[in-house]
């Protein structure tokens, strides 16, 4: 069982889309005990960073998570903003704490010197820097689909296996431990999508 | 390379039913029978029907379906008049909203939206008309009611509200495979710094490579141009490779 996070942010039913079309069950919740009884664990988000952490307060979800990451070890997938929400802070709007399971920042496109029209929107490509487990048979030509104003600072991490360039390279993917996070967008990014999707569900590990 | 120019397919639903259209107007029926295309870029999928008749539900029920089998982004449109709109249709699998009318009677809907659902959700479409004296006048209410205000002008308020793309629409182009109007289409992409997505009018492959060239445009979008099939999806992006412009081929 797949537990997906929901904490009233995100496209969280596209996300179950790809998951049941993988061939796994899931269950969208912000129930704990569901939660800590999946097997692993999706954080997905499309929105602003203070309003996601805001949300996971509100809804009592943010030690517990902490608690099942940091401690069980079970997987966690982080997409788009649920992927920055793991960094210890974000600037959107103001300075905010983040779940501070990865030691780094999350930065502004505009802050960083891009002069491109942002928000980044579109099909964009993937550049892999480190074997992993997410991009087994993904090929170097595949494209992945990005929304995002905003970027994992990656330079602090160990764990970036794969970058992206707009105007300035940032993180499309980390891989640390049972931690998981995408910038792009798998469950919009066609094949090449699903094949890092069915990764995370068949192959991590934690 | 950067970010790919994207090919996306129009729908347009009368209650629910896949409908063609013509210069706005419901013209016929088409039958849907793809759905699991792996080549097209994104989707737009318009609730066309019009005032009083059929019923929501069958809209919605459209949207869960495309949701569920689709995996490219969704963009879903028609009747968009609150901030419950928006939540409704991104709950049921839409990634990004498209506003309208709603959105030139009343701008600070856009700011509203984008504050609540972020910028890349609020895509705001502009249907155009073509005057005597060559002016182009922006009209709403699905092409029945002129506003006296330019596109260009308009796409650049809507920008500033909180308008993460913008599609541009021309009512007499619409159906008519003639190709874009591209003098309309370059007006707007001159006014803006956000994606502009060409709608209305193609007709051929040598349209879309226009619509990039000529008028600027980040997406060519098109419904009548084919039967979504995916060799016909496939073809256009390999004309438009072999004319230099940078598509997702795979």
């Amino acid at each position: 069982m797949i537990g997906i996070i929901d904490y009233g942010l995100g496209n969280l039913r596209s996300v179950a889309g790809a998951v049941e079309r993988l061939g796994f069950e899931w269950v969208i919740t912000d129930n704990v005990k569901t939660l800590d009884g999946a097997d692993k664990l999706i954080l997905p988000g499309v929105g602003a960073y203070g309003d996601g952490m805001r949300k996971l307060n509100e809804r009592g979800l943010v030690e517990p998570l902490s608690d099942l990451v940091l401690n069980d070890k079970k997987p966690i997938l982080g997409i788009c903003l649920g992927f920055q929400l793991f960094a210890k802070e974000g600037t959107e709007f103001g300075y905010h704490k983040g779940l501070g399971w990865i030691d780094t920042t999350v930065r502004s496109f505009r802050d960083g010197g891009v002069t491109a029209p942002v928000p980044h929107i579109g099909w964009n490509d993937l550049d892999i820097c480190k074997t992993g487990t997410l991009f087994k048979d993904v090929p170097d030509d595949a494209l992945f689909y990005y929304v995002h104003s905003y970027y994992v600072d990656g330079a602090p991490l160990t764990g970036v296996t794969a970058t992206c360039h707009y105007d300035l390279t940032f993180t499309a993917a980390i891989e640390l431990g049972n931690i998981y996070g995408v910038q792009f967008h798998p469950e919009k990014s066609q094949r090449h999508g699903l094949t890092v999707l069915r990764n995370f569900l068949e192959k991590s590990e934690a | 390379m950067s970010v790919r120019k994207r090919l996306i397919t129009v729908l347009t639903f009368n209650n629910g039913i896949l409908f063609r259209t013509k210069e706005f107007h419901p013209d016929y029926r088409y039958t849907l029978n793809f759905v699991d295309a792996w080549s097209v870029d994104e989707i737009v999928l318009l609730d066309i029907t019009r005032r009083g008749e059929g019923e929501r539900r069958n809209f919605y029920e459209v949207v869960e379906t495309f949701a569920s089998r689709c995996f490219v982004p969704l963009a879903v449109g028609g009747y968009v008049t609150t901030v419950d709109d928006f939540k409704k249709l991104l709950s049921i699998g839409a990634d990004k909203v498209i506003v309208n009318t709603e959105a030139m009677r009343r701008p600070e809907f856009i700011t509203e939206a984008a504050r609540l659902y972020g910028a890349q959700c609020v895509v705001v479409s502009v249907d155009a008309v073509k005057r005597a004296d060559r002016e182009y006048e922006v009209v709403i209410d699905r092409g029945t009611e002129p506003t006296g205000v330019s596109p260009h002008e308009w796409a650049a308020i809507a920008e500033k509200r909180g308008a993460g793309e913008i599609m541009i629409q021309s009512v007499e182009l619409d159906g008519s495979l003639n190709g874009y109007d591209n003098e309309l289409n370059r007006s707007m992409a001159d006014a803006i710094s956000v994606p502009l997505l060409v709608n209305t009018g193609a007709g051929n492959w040598s349209h879309f490579a226009a619509g990039f060239n000529e008028g600027g445009a980040a997406a060519v979008c098109t419904s009548n141009i084919y039967h979504f099939t995916e060799s016909s999806v496939r073809s256009a992006k390999r004309y438009l490779a072999r004319a230099g412009i940078a598509v997702r081929t795979e």
